[in-house]
């Protein structure tokens, strides 16, 4: 006869906390390492007590006194949600602790970031709140509800579905994205209880298009060599966790301390592929450490977290809302599109910029692992140095990755 | 024997699983010494620079010591560090006369791939992730489980009469694998020859279908010719090893020192 093994409640309490204090600690050792760093400015330091305070909803909402959105990847239009009255957050983890909590009920090859977000949502009490917009991109997005039933039971997402066509240069395409963006518009209007005018969509829209053009600017002073790239990630994971507006006024400030550091142009690259989201710099800071510097990148947790601006001089709502999924559509690049030709474009025509592309796979990313091969290829017909570097979040594999960069550092010299 | 200052050149390429060491005069090779890889690294190559000089008769000669492998920060005498695929280049290059276009390295716990250019320099690499299969360790793995010291995979793998089918290069799963040939029956000599076909085929697979020749193939599992027969049958090429494959990427850290110093 067997019984079921059921733990008494606070010894269930206590383990929570244990692994919340490994997250936390983990957090704080990354935070600690920014913080020590000889390149630190007095301007890095919003962005520092941002990450310090908590990448969740509850202490979004406490700073900025909007109520949060919950949203995955980068799709939904952030000027939609904002114009309803909620703040747009995404989720996102790079705690390795949180990985490792969810690894034994998940499949072996599981995207480490989503198993990551997983394990981080179980310390999430408000699931059931706040409303979750999840677009449906790669495979491990689509199922993380299903794969949240057994973790987070009291979890109801998604309370909305944004059906993303997998083609996008074809009309049927971008009709059905069209179609979908104004349905997320009526979703968001019923969740926030207020109708979503023209004014508030030109006001939302304003406030993204400065955000966009502070990160553009920076984006110019990167390419100059002016700020790192684990400086440029720790920015840009941040846009999440405050008022937009406060975010681009402290991008602004920053920009005019950066170093004049416009020095030697051999060992500059280009990196592409699976996001980086703090804490887990670890392959940023191999990166250095092989003295690489990174002055440009596509990734959706960095150089693509805003698909561009968009013209809010447009007559009437309905013409906004169709600016808006027309620039959210044509500029995301994200892999799970079947036509993403102007993805390896976009690479090719800012390479002549770098000395190699440097291609990150998170393992079990399947649609960046998938594309690498096709990029590669592009890439070396002309003539440029490439190579693709597949790791997780644990840090066993860094002094293989380092050899790595190290001989790919020695190939760039002789670019 | 009477040396000038700063004339011997010394490569330290501190593995996974040996310390390899070479000393140079010049681009004449004097001595090589390895040992196996333990705790206190830098005391083992000190030891090792030591043994070397002492066996060339310049015990109180000058040197520089590049120093290469993963262990390459423990040594703190180095006058400088070399990534192992930059030293594996250059020490294969320069050994072949400028010959080899490809090099498959399997070490202890990983393989590469280098490509290089007609001048020596590096077109193109690839290394196996953290997975150590098919690697040396591997081949250590089998040799404990067979109960055959590693020196005798060449004449046993020799001796095969017919190719066992192996599916696993893997150093934790192949242990079930070789455990159940072994209950089955299966000779050892046949279970070797499946074993170097596995590692191969895995080789292979990182090396691709397009490789320009000469293929030079080095690391310690090199020195196993049932390999490098597996190696050829499955790239259908020549496969060229050098003298002490192993210490190919050690000469490469020592002639990477200037003649006139650093």
């Amino acid at each position: 006869m067997t019984t079921q093994n059921t733990p008494a409640p606070d010894r269930v309490a206590d383990r929570k906390r244990r692994n919340a204090a490994r997250i936390a600690g983990e957090v704080e050792r990354e935070l600690q390492s920014l913080r020590g760093r000889e390149d630190r400015l007095a301007g890095y330091d919003y962005f520092l007590d941002l990450l310090a305070g908590g990448i969740h909803p509850g202490a979004v909402e406490r700073r900025t006194g909007m109520p949060a959105l919950n949203l995955l990847c980068i799709q939904a239009p952030l000027e939609l949600i904002h114009a309803a009255g909620f703040l747009p957050f995404k989720i996102f983890s790079g705690s390795h602790a949180a990985d490792a909590l969810n690894a034994g009920g998940l499949p072996a090859l599981t995207c480490p970031l989503l198993r990551s977000v997983q394990g981080l949502l179980q310390f999430e009490d408000s699931l059931a709140r706040r409303p979750w917009v999840l677009p449906t991109t790669c495979d491990w997005i689509v199922k993380l509800p299903e794969m949240l039933r057994s973790t987070c039971p009291d979890a109801k997402m998604p309370d909305h579905w944004l059906e993303l066509p997998h083609l996008k240069e074809t009309d049927a395409g971008r009709e059905h994205w069209r179609d979908e963006v104004f349905r997320l518009k009526k979703f968001l209007e019923n969740a926030s209880g207020r109708r979503i005018g023209r004014k508030d969509l030109a006001r939302s829209i304003a406030t993204y298009s400065r955000a966009w053009e502070a990160l553009s600017r920076l984006e110019a002073r990167r390419q100059a060599g002016a700020i790192p790239f684990v400086w440029f990630l720790a920015l840009a994971n941040t846009f999440f966790l405050d008022a937009p507006e406060r975010w681009t006024a402290s991008v602004d400030a920053l920009i005019p301390t950066l170093p004049d550091n416009a020095g030697r142009k051999e060992g500059r690259i280009f990196f592409a592929g699976s996001p980086v989201y703090f804490p887990n710099f670890k392959l940023p800071r191999l990166i250095e450490e092989a003295g690489i510097a990174v002055t440009g990148d596509d990734l959706c947790s960095s150089g693509r977290i805003f698909p561009g601006g968009v013209s809010a001089d447009a007559a009437s709502e309905h013409e906004l809302v169709a600016a808006l999924a027309q620039r959210y559509h044509q500029g995301c690049l994200c892999p799970v599109f079947a036509d993403n030709d102007r993805r390896v474009h976009n690479i090719l025509a800012v390479a002549g910029n770098f000395s190699g592309v440097l291609f990150h796979v998170l393992k079990g990313c399947h649609p960046y692992d998938l594309e690498s091969h096709s990029l590669e290829n592009a890439l070396k017909r002309q003539g440029l140095k490439f190579i693709r570097l597949e790791t997780d979040y644990t840090a066993e594999d860094s002094r293989n990755l380092l050899t790595r960069l190290e001989a790919f550092r020695q190939t760039l010299g002789e670019a | 024997m009477t040396l000038g200052i700063g004339a011997l050149r010394i490569g330290a390429d501190l593995g996974s699983t040996a310390i390899k060491l070479v000393i140079y005069s010049g681009d004449a090779l004097l001595w090589r010494g390895k040992a196996p890889t333990a705790p206190n690294q830098e005391s083992i190559v000190r030891r090792l620079i030591a043994e070397g000089l002492s066996a060339i008769g310049a015990p109180e000669a000058e040197y520089r010591v590049v120093a290469t492998g993963y262990g390459k920060k423990l040594y703190a005498g180095a006058v400088k560090t070399v990534d192992e695929i930059s030293a594996n280049a250059l020490g294969l290059s320069r050994l072949s006369g400028g010959a080899a276009r490809t090099i498959v390295n399997i070490g202890g716990q990983d393989s590469k791939v280098i490509r290089l250019s007609d001048t020596g320099r590096i077109v193109d690499f690839k290394m196996n992730d953290k997975c150590a299969a098919g690697t040396g360790r591997f081949f250590e793995q089998a040799a404990r489980l067979l109960d055959v010291p590693l020196e005798d995979f060449v004449r046993l793998g020799g001796a095969s009469t017919r190719e066992v089918d192996i599916n696993s290069t893997c150093v934790v799963f192949a242990e079930s694998e070789l455990v159940s040939l072994v209950a089955a029956g299966v000779g050892k000599e046949d279970i070797i020859r499946g074993l170097c076909a596995s590692v191969a085929r895995r080789t292979a697979g990182l090396l691709g279908r397009h490789f320009e020749e000469a293929v030079y193939l080095d690391g310690g599992p090199a020195v196993n010719s049932c390999l490098v027969a597996a190696l050829e049958d499955e790239l259908a090429t020549e496969i060229h090893v050098l003298e002490a494959p192993q210490h190919t990427v050690a000469c490469g850290a020592a002639l990477s020192i200037p003649d006139s110093g650093i």
